[in-house]
């Protein structure tokens, strides 16, 4: 195997003394990613930031008495203003709609003297708001006006009819809502990390051996550059061996330093939302954990390279291979994604034998620390066997005349 | 040392292909029939027009293209059943056949002397005598894209004959070169001779071949129609030099073909 050495220290050697290859590869997405994220949690922060700042513009309609009352002890801060009883609607919705003004509350006319004349089985009067829920700040206005201002001034009229409201209250759920939740931390976590990592380290790394091995294969094909290593004494399985070793490492590289990245970025990201939705996100593995992470993560890495081998080996042109791997990167995809959606019941052994499909069920049952050493068998197993079928076939077309030569 | 026996090579053409041809037939013979030997310390020429099926024997015989039918021998070995044994042997040197541009003519010299076994010191010692033949030591460390046609096409002929290989086949070697470069690609061809090769070339032009081949295998449409010493060949076609015999023979079997 001294050839596909050679070939593996070459390839290598070619991406890492081509400063365009090592940037594009390997320091441009981690900048990317940092800069992405960190943009996204400071747009974030100036959003909600600026929302809470905004001051709402509140029409207000035949307004009870003792309202004001109410919105003064509560130093609710708005520009509010009063309209009269037979004001036309129509200017004011306009103007919600526009964005001028916020939101419009509507108390039913007469309405402190319907509230107290109530009787069992009458009528109950009605507070009508009017906003428009695709602004921010409209939006936020009305929620807060009936959160804070509404529910506060509905209290005080209960406490006006019955003096003692917890009479009203017949029990509580849950006085202490912490110590009601029964929860295995790690799983709970794993939980949050399982549903979007399979599908992320799925993107990544088919992403690095599209792009890599398209150049290695069918760009070596088209610059006339693989034929003189067909020239040579080297077996043409050598050969392959030594093309899927280092597309696989350097795929495999350019996937670290994304993750790498992520790692780091999240914090950045996050930071905007406060420290405890940072709780949620730390995991600690066992080191058998991280063992089985990383087999199955090389085998996933084999198995891509060899899919993009493959169609790189037959495809004509650069172009044309590009054509080829985009509907199976699809595919790839929608079976990652497919354990972000997938319930809870149990799996057959035979689903973690599917490539792909089951490289994500196992990650995901590896974040949670419930993946069996059978499992993890029929993972790594059914992968490496696609992965060597495709091998097999790679070599078959390596010595192909008619595909190598266009003969 | 070369030897070609009846060799026939058949192309299935593509619906896009038989279109581009103007043909009906999915099929096309690029070489039919041909049997040749080129023999030790002796080039042998193939001469053709472009397209006539010069590069498709070259490729048979270098083991990149099976024969359809008919058999290839190179120093004793089948291209078919030993077709490692036989690029052990060989140099082949086409210009469809590149290197690496990302690399120096030094580094792929090394690449393809370790993939052919050669051990370090040998290696060295090889890259020397060729890169100082071939003036190469100048540009020895340049990237390959940034060198020039002519310094591309050395470096080519010297990594090709990094083993020190006993057969030589070389399909346009001067093609696209200025003549003083052309000139040094063809003395080495003689000097390879002199060492006792047996070097294999194919060319459309007249004059280099005149000057260089010991013997001359014309090929039209896919066929051999004549072989021979290049006296032999002007005495059979009654001509005065090769110019004109490959026309009187082309006139003959190319309208055979129409």
């Amino acid at each position: 195997m001294n050839g596909a050495k050679q070939i593996i220290k070459k390839e290598l050697t070619r991406v890492f003394t081509d400063k365009k290859l090592v940037i594009s590869l390997f320091i441009l997405p981690a900048v990317l990613i940092i800069g992405i994220y960190y943009f996204m949690g400071q747009m974030q922060t100036a959003m909600v930031n600026e929302i809470e700042k905004h001051v709402s513009t509140i029409d207000i309609q035949n307004v009870p008495e003792d309202f004001k009352e109410t919105l003064a002890s509560l130093k609710f801060d708005a520009h509010i203003q009063y309209l009269e009883p037979d004001e036309d609607l129509t200017a004011v919705k306009k103007d919600i709609l526009n964005g001028t003004t916020d939101l419009l509350v509507v108390f039913e006319e007469d309405f402190l003297n319907k509230v107290s004349t109530y009787e069992t089985g009458g009528v109950i009067p009605e507070v009508k708001t009017y906003y428009n829920n695709s602004e921010d700040y409209s939006n936020a206005a009305r929620n807060n006006f009936v959160d804070t201002v509404l529910s506060a001034y509905q209290q005080k009229l209960l406490k006006e009819r019955f003096e003692d409201i917890d009479q009203l209250t017949v029990f509580r759920v849950d006085v202490d809502p912490e110590s009601s939740v029964i929860v295995d931390d790690k799983k709970a976590k794993g939980k949050i990390f399982g549903i979007l990592l399979p599908y992320l380290i799925t993107l990544m790394l088919f992403q690095g051996a599209m792009s890599l091995g398209i150049d290695a294969i069918t760009g070596e094909k088209e610059r006339g550059t693989m034929a003189s290593m067909l020239l040579t004494p080297l077996n043409r399985r050598e050969i392959v061996v030594g093309k899927l070793i280092s597309v696989s490492i350097l795929a495999g590289l350019s996937a670290a330093v994304y993750a790498v990245s992520m790692v780091f970025a999240m914090p950045v990201m996050v930071s905007g939302f406060g420290s405890d939705s940072l709780e949620g996100l730390s995991l600690k593995f066992s080191a058998v954990q991280v063992a089985e992470l990383l087999v199955i993560l090389a085998v996933m890495v084999y198995l891509y390279v060899a899919i993009v081998a493959l169609a790189s080996v037959l495809a004509k042109t650069v172009k044309e291979a590009s054509a080829f791997v985009s509907p199976i990167l699809i595919i790839v995809l929608v079976a990652g994604m497919a354990t972000m959606f997938s319930g809870n019941e149990e799996k057959s052994l035979g689903m973690f034998a599917i490539p792909v499909y089951g490289n994500a069920i196992s990650i995901q049952n590896i974040l949670t620390g419930e993946l069996t050493p059978v499992q993890f068998t029929a993972t790594v197993g059914g992968t490496l066997l696609l992965a060597v079928i495709l091998t097999v076939l790679i070599t078959k077309a390596f010595n192909s005349e008619k595909v190598m030569f266009n003969a | 040392m070369i030897e070609i026996k009846n060799l026939t090579k058949v192309y299935k053409l593509t619906k896009k292909q038989m279109a581009e041809q103007k043909t009906k037939r999915n099929i096309k013979k690029a070489a039919d029939n041909i049997s040749l030997s080129a023999k030790k310390g002796e080039i042998y020429g193939l001469l053709g027009p472009n397209g006539a099926g010069k590069t498709t024997v070259l490729r048979c015989v270098a083991t990149l293209l099976n024969p359809t039918t008919g058999e290839i021998t190179v120093c004793g070995c089948d291209t078919v059943k030993e077709p490692k044994k036989v690029r052990e042997s060989i140099s082949f040197l086409t210009n469809e056949i590149k290197l690496d541009p990302q690399f120096s003519p030094k580094y792929m010299f090394n690449f393809f002397g370790r993939l052919h076994g050669m051990d370090d010191k040998t290696i060295d010692e090889r890259r020397e005598l060729l890169f100082n033949y071939f003036g190469i030591q100048d540009f020895r460390d340049k990237k390959i894209n940034e060198l020039s046609t002519g310094m591309k096409q050395k470096a080519s002929i010297a990594v090709s004959l990094v083993h020190d290989p006993e057969v030589v086949i070389f399909d346009e070697p001067t093609n696209g070169l200025d003549i003083v470069t052309a000139r040094s690609v063809t003395d080495y061809l003689k000097l390879l001779k002199e060492e006792g090769k047996a070097v294999i070339v194919s060319t459309h032009i007249m004059s280099e071949a005149e000057k260089l081949c010991d013997r001359i295998g014309i090929i039209i449409n896919g066929r051999k129609v004549m072989d021979g010493t290049l006296s032999e060949i002007l005495k059979e076609t009654g001509t005065e030099d090769l110019e004109d015999a490959f026309f009187e023979l082309y006139k003959e079997y190319s309208k055979e073909e129409a």
